[in-house]
């Protein structure tokens, strides 16, 4: 089995605790118009190579022991969860014959439901969570894509789980109900009596093609209100 | 005595500085040590180098007094009594310090600070504690003008630790260095990544690796630009071997490594011999001076360093066109011949009086100086040569270190976002240490303070001095023209 991997970043600071090598592979299901990475969207594209787990394994193993683990990134890794089981069950062998802990990470959207990739799951330390918006009329408007019910369901299932590693919000004032999602998670966590860090990362134009191309940095106020917002519901948040 | 005209007359030179230059004009004018044809000879040649030590040593090199027994006894030669609170600790300090003899005239070691520290600041509040350590640490900057002066911190996590990286933070100065003594299973985390955020604010602390250095000696400490020595003890000598230009006298390695290198290690090895003699035997200093009588240090604890410069060119020497130290196996395989050889010479040379290094001279990357243009730090590789991987980097200097007992590291600069995850830099340290790397600093690449070989300088003084105005820091003189002449702008920068 192969999937197109459209780069490997062997030391990244940015994919998750510690330093990681982080592997992104090509496609998406949705079109957020502050994409960082539209290049990545096409299910298909000639910059993308099709590679085995065996192969990627490979490319993990020159980290080593300078690594805490791999996260998997996008586009949309879920769309090829059978492969991700794959190689997270690889990446654990590599950490039995090494010696050295690795832990498998996903960063995804949210869309497909995690709770019906039980096996993927066993193999999988934790996701990373897009929440992109909650009110679905503006989710729908910031990513082209039906609803959100499922990225809610998920929230939950993976915080349940103890999977839930991280959860984002890229802050754009106005295209996003900043302030609702952290209320709702806020609730969420209160209700499921755990919690999950909170990163509020900042919108930056640059890179992005989308409708929000055009769109101002989020200021310095804006995210300090934010992360106060986030304060005062006691939740764990960060900047990033 | 035109120099020494020069020295009286300089405009560039502070007071200080002028007494010191002075100090070594008058102790360049005997000669007692003996100096054989061939020894001559491969100074003259630039292969040996003393590093400026003078002519008739009248201290050791490094000392690394027992600040913990001082603390504890008291000194009677400087009447002052075992210290009760954190005020008189600081005096104390301050006033040992100050007769400290070194190389440079200033102490090369302060001692493990956060240890010497954590006792006497018992019920006193953060912000009290940090008034008082920001004053001492100015005093310590401005009276100790030179950048090659180290104190210890770790591997604990002690409070005293953490106000001491907190207020260096805000001070940005360039002395003391700190290095963190790390352990990973002493160490907690948060204060190593505490160590990782200051370090790329203000280019300290550097991370020792623990567990491998603590092996070289009963009780080590970090002095000076990187050196492992005895603490109670220090080192007599540092003298260099500049092995690029002993592989310039040939094109034949066997000839360089059967012939010239063994020759050329004997003259250096004799010749350290003679100094350390000179030192202990005819100098006075073990009879006389205080911290000897006193038990602060003693001479069966001292140690001597054999310093080697410039591995990576004279590898780079015999290894075929285009192969390099650093990337490629043909000229990395060379170097290791080379530290074989080295090796197996210092381990069969006895020399006089190094007790505690089972009377041999110990090995030492030596990290450069301002004269040396086109030779790379002891076992580094050259600034533009580094591998486009830090791990291959670090795999390398692993590879390395470990010939290296009294001290070798490596300085990287780090792309400012680290300070966002100093986990992620904490990682790539641990990977490497659990390697056999056994030492290293880095600093942020947008820093004022910037590392020079193993000194902090700061930028911002270096333009100073290139101007042709007084700056208060000697090494900052020796740092400009490091600065430019071993491209040091051109590291390779590390993003994290
Ligand atoms: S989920 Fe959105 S931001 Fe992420 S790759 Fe897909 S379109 Fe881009």
């Amino acid at each position: 089995m192969t999937a197109p991997v459209r780069k490997i970043i062997s030391q990244s600071t940015v994919d998750g605790p510690g330093n990681r090598t982080a592997i992104f592979l090509q496609g998406c299901n949705i079109r957020c118009s502050y994409c960082h990475n539209p290049e990545t969207q096409a299910m298909e594209d000639a910059e993308a190579s099709e590679r085995t787990v065996p192969e990627v394994v490979e490319e993990i193993r020159k980290s080593i022991p300078f690594i805490r683990g791999i996260t998997v990134s996008g586009g949309e890794c879920m769309l090829r969860a059978e492969w991700l089981k794959e190689l997270f069950t690889a990446v654990r062998h590599l950490s039995d014959e090494t010696g050295h802990f690795l832990t498998c990470l996903i960063d995804s959207n949210g869309t497909v439901p995690f709770s019906s990739h039980r096996p993927l799951m066993d193999v999988c330390d934790g996701v990373m969570l897009d929440v992109k918006a909650w009110d679905s009329v503006i989710y729908q408007r910031l990513t082209q894509s039906a609803n959100n019910r499922i990225v809610k369901d998920n929230l939950t299932w993976l915080l349940q789980e103890d999977k839930l590693t991280e959860v984002r919000i890229v802050c754009v004032p106005e295209m996003v109900d900043v302030e609702v999602i952290l209320n709702n998670i806020a609730q969420i966590y209160g209700f499921i009596g755990k919690s999950a860090p909170i990163k509020l990362i900042r919108f930056r134009p640059h890179g992005v093609i989308g409708a929000l191309s055009a769109y101002p940095v989020t200021s310095e106020e804006a995210m300090n209100h934010y992360i106060s917002i986030a304060e005062s519901l006691h939740l764990p948040v960060r900047k990033g | 005595m035109a120099d020494i005209y020069s020295i009286v007359t300089s405009q560039k030179l502070s007071y200080e500085q002028k007494v010191v230059a002075l100090a070594h004009a008058a102790e360049d004018t005997l000669s007692v040590l003996p100096m054989p044809e061939r020894t001559k000879f491969y100074f003259a040649q630039g292969v040996i180098c003393n590093l400026n030590e003078g002519n008739a040593p009248y201290r050791p090199r490094y000392i690394m007094p027992d600040y913990q027994k001082a603390v504890k006894d008291g000194v009677k030669f400087l009447e002052l009594a075992p210290p009760q609170d954190f005020d008189e600790l600081l005096t104390f300090l301050q006033v040992l310090y100050r007769h400290v003899p070194s190389i440079t005239t200033y102490p090369v070691f302060l001692g493990d600070l956060d240890k010497l520290i954590e006792p006497f600041i018992v019920g006193l509040s953060d912000s009290e504690v940090k008034r008082k350590l920001r004053n001492f640490l100015i005093y310590l900057d401005r009276t100790i003008t030179d950048s090659f002066c180290h104190a210890n911190l770790g591997p604990e996590a002690t409070r005293a630790g953490r106000l001491i990286m907190e207020v260096d933070c805000e001070l940005a100065q360039a002395v003391p260095n700190l290095t963190l003594k790390y352990d990973p299973s002493i160490t907690p985390d948060a204060f190593a990544e505490q160590a990782i955020y200051t370090s790329l604010c203000v280019a300290n602390p550097a991370i020792c690796n623990d567990p491998l250095n603590a092996k070289t000696y009963d009780r080590y400490g970090i002095s000076s630009c990187y050196n492992i020595l005895p603490i109670g003890g220090g080192s007599y000598t540092l003298t260099r071997i500049v092995l690029p230009r002993l592989a310039a006298m040939t094109n034949d390695k066997k000839e360089f490594l059967e012939t010239l290198l063994p020759e050329a290690m004997l003259c250096m090895a004799d010749y350290m011999s003679a100094r350390i003699r000179f030192i202990v035997e005819k100098s006075g200093f073990f009879e006389s001076h205080f911290l000897v009588k006193e038990g602060f240090v003693s001479r069966e604890r001292f140690v001597a360093m054999f310093g080697l410069v410039g591995l990576a060119e004279a590898a780079n020497h015999f290894a075929p066109e285009g192969k390099k130290y650093g990337s490629d196996a043909e000229a990395d395989d060379i170097a290791e011949q080379i530290m074989d050889a080295i090796t197996e010479f210092v381990n069969q040379y006895e020399c006089p009086y190094c007790d505690i290094a089972n009377h041999h001279l110990l090995l030492h990357a030596q990290v450069g100086i301002d004269t040396d243009y086109g030779i790379t730090s002891g076992i580094r590789i050259p600034v533009g040569d580094e591998p486009e991987s830090i791990y291959d980097h670090l795999r390398h200097s692993s590879r390395f270190h470990r010939y290296i007992p009294t001290g070798c590291s490596d300085i990287l600069p780090f792309d400012i976002t680290g300070k966002q995850n100093p986990a992620a830099v904490l990682d790539i340290i641990k990977g490497a240490f659990s390697l056999g790397q056994k030492y290293i600093a880095f600093y942020a690449s947008d820093s004022d303070l910037v590392r020079i070989t193993g000194y902090l300088v700061k930028r911002s003084e270096i333009e100073k001095w290139n101007k042709g105005e007084t700056v208060l820091q000697n090494t900052t003189q020796l740092g400009a023209p490091t600065y430019a002449s071993a491209h040091l702008a051109n590291r390779k920068v590390r993003g994290v």
